[in-house]
């Protein structure tokens, strides 16, 4: 079990926590700043190692208006077995207007026999910014094999906010259960081990982007699609979805997308957190 | 004879001018690829494509309709969850035609509902929603309407391959009868899922139907 609440706002230009609370296994580093552009880092440590079966993991995440926030994990987020259970980790965000978020968590490994649900839900303004990456690995078991475990539901439910209300923006649901059938092949896993994600919510995003993006992909060793999403209150957002062999790839090449956005909107240099 | 026969296959009849000729659903990147290439590559894509979108996304929608789901709320669903740009103006264009039809030919207050719905933009108006609600309208039980609306799909789905691959006529019809245990297959799981299934189609799929949006070569328009 833990719970972690993570309040951020903008202070003298630069950004940090105006409010922090945990507890059980979930807890944050002390923040950093990569570089003098005033967004904060921070890293979610889980002292536990693992999920468990029934573990519930909950985290509260608000940026406030024109604050930036990096949200990264100190390694891998491992599920191990959860027999006739499944671990959960539900998270909600909340951005400001003109308050920017680039959640880069580190690839899930799903052991055998294990069942995880993640629930993610982000409400933003149309001025605000979100890049969100994932990755997700075909689980390890003790013989070698791939997809030895039960259940991975990873759920992105994104928001725009405005004055008028709050509509949905895209639903990213993704639902791999082994057990069902086969995953690996044509029209599920196409062949490939590895997945990876990046839903990038902005009011720039548009097709040229989307283009340049899907050209940026195209030098790595994955089978990568991009698209847009419907538009909201003027925002629209851009899915990525890439599969691969490596979670060193899937990660070069979400990198090197995101990294693009920070150079060009905001001005900052390739994302280096030197975990590794 | 039960009074909604003639209607459901009327609505169901590939004649029925909603355009579904011109959408491969993403089948039109693997030819690329060409990994479908004949009848029994095609059946292989059509069997996936039954159990992840007409079963997760369409077939999930329908069900949820019937069961009382707020129209509204399930419209803006499926436009949040049918990320592929192509597939998601793919169900919007086809839902448009749908409520037009059918708003001439078997009209009832919940279909004008739907209509005015889109009309003010409330609604996107999708072709799942659009066609549950004619057919419940017309006192279709949902598994009949199901199966017509899924098999419909796949019957479309084989025409178009038939033309693209190219496959024969009767190859085509092959694929159709192997294509009855995919649907029947299908309705056995949309009855299992949840609200929360609602668009968790497969990857694979998904990143196909995004590909096509850059594909050169290409006579489908998904």
């Amino acid at each position: 079990m833990g719970r972690l609440e993570l309040g951020v706002t903008l202070r003298g230009g630069r950004s940090v926590a105006s409010h922090q609370f945990h507890e059980g296994a979930l807890r944050v580093m002390r923040p950093h700043y990569l570089d003098d552009s005033g967004q904060v880092c921070y890293v979610v440590v889980n002292p536990g190692g693992a999920y468990l079966g029934a573990d519930l993991f909950v985290i509260d995440v608000e940026v406030g208006d024109s604050a930036s926030l990096l949200l990264t994990t100190q390694s891998a987020t491992k599920v191990y077995r959860t027999p006739g259970s499944f671990a959960e980790q539900r998270m909600a965000v909340r951005l400001g207007e003109g308050a920017r978020l680039e959640l880069m968590p580190d690839q899930l490994i799903a052991y055998r026999e294990a069942s995880y649900r993640q629930r993610t839900s982000v409400t933003l303004r149309p001025s605000s910014s979100l890049v969100m990456a994932e990755v997700v690995t075909p689980g390890w078991s003790p013989d070698g094999a791939a997809f030895r475990y039960e259940e991975v539901r990873l759920r992105n439910e994104i928001c725009i906010e405005t004055d008028a209300g709050t509509q949905l923006l895209a639903l990213d649901n993704l639902l791999i259960r082994p057990p069902l059938g086969d995953v690996t092949g044509l029209g599920f896993m196409e062949g490939f081990s590895h997945l990876g994600s990046l839903v990038v919510v902005d009011a720039r995003v548009d097709q040229e982007l989307a283009d340049e993006l899907h050209h940026l992909t195209a030098g790595y060793d994955a089978r990568t699609g991009i698209s847009l999403t419907r538009t909201v209150a003027g925002t629209t957002g851009l899915v990525l979805r890439s599969l691969s062999n490596s979670t060193g790839e899937l990660n070069h090449l979400l990198a090197a997308c995101a990294d693009l956005l920070r150079v060009r909107w905001h001005g900052q240099g390739p994302l280096n957190l030197r975990k590794h | 004879m039960s009074g909604y026969q003639l209607a459901l296959q009327q609505l169901t009849d590939s004649a029925l001018p909603t355009g579904a000729f011109a959408h491969s659903l993403g089948f039109e990147t693997y030819i690329d690829r060409e990994l479908v290439f004949d009848e029994e590559s095609f059946g292989r894509w059509l069997s996936a494509f039954v159990a992840q979108s007409l079963t997760y996304s369409d077939g999930l929608a329908v069900r949820l309709l019937y069961e009382g789901g707020e129209l509204r709320e399930l419209d803006a669903l499926l436009s949040a969850s049918l990320l592929p740009r192509e597939v998601r103006d793919a169900s919007l264009k086809m839902g448009s035609r749908l409520l037009e039809i059918g708003t001439e030919v078997f009209p009832s207050p919940a279909l004008e509902l739907y209509r005015d719905l889109v009309a003010t933009g409330r609604a996107a108006g999708h072709q799942p929603l659009a066609f549950a609600v004619v057919a419940r309208s017309l006192g279709v039980p949902l598994q009949e309407a199901l199966a017509a609306y899924l098999f419909a799909t796949v019957t479309s789905l084989s025409q178009n391959a038939v033309r693209a691959i190219p496959l024969g006529q009767n190859a085509g019809q092959r694929v159709l009868r192997k294509a009855h245990d995919d649907v029947a297959a299908a309705i056995g799981a949309i009855a299992h899922l949840t609200p929360d299934d609602l668009g968790a189609v497969s990857p694979g799929l998904e990143i196909s139907q995004m590909r096509h949006e850059r594909q050169r070569a290409r006579m489908f328009m998904s």
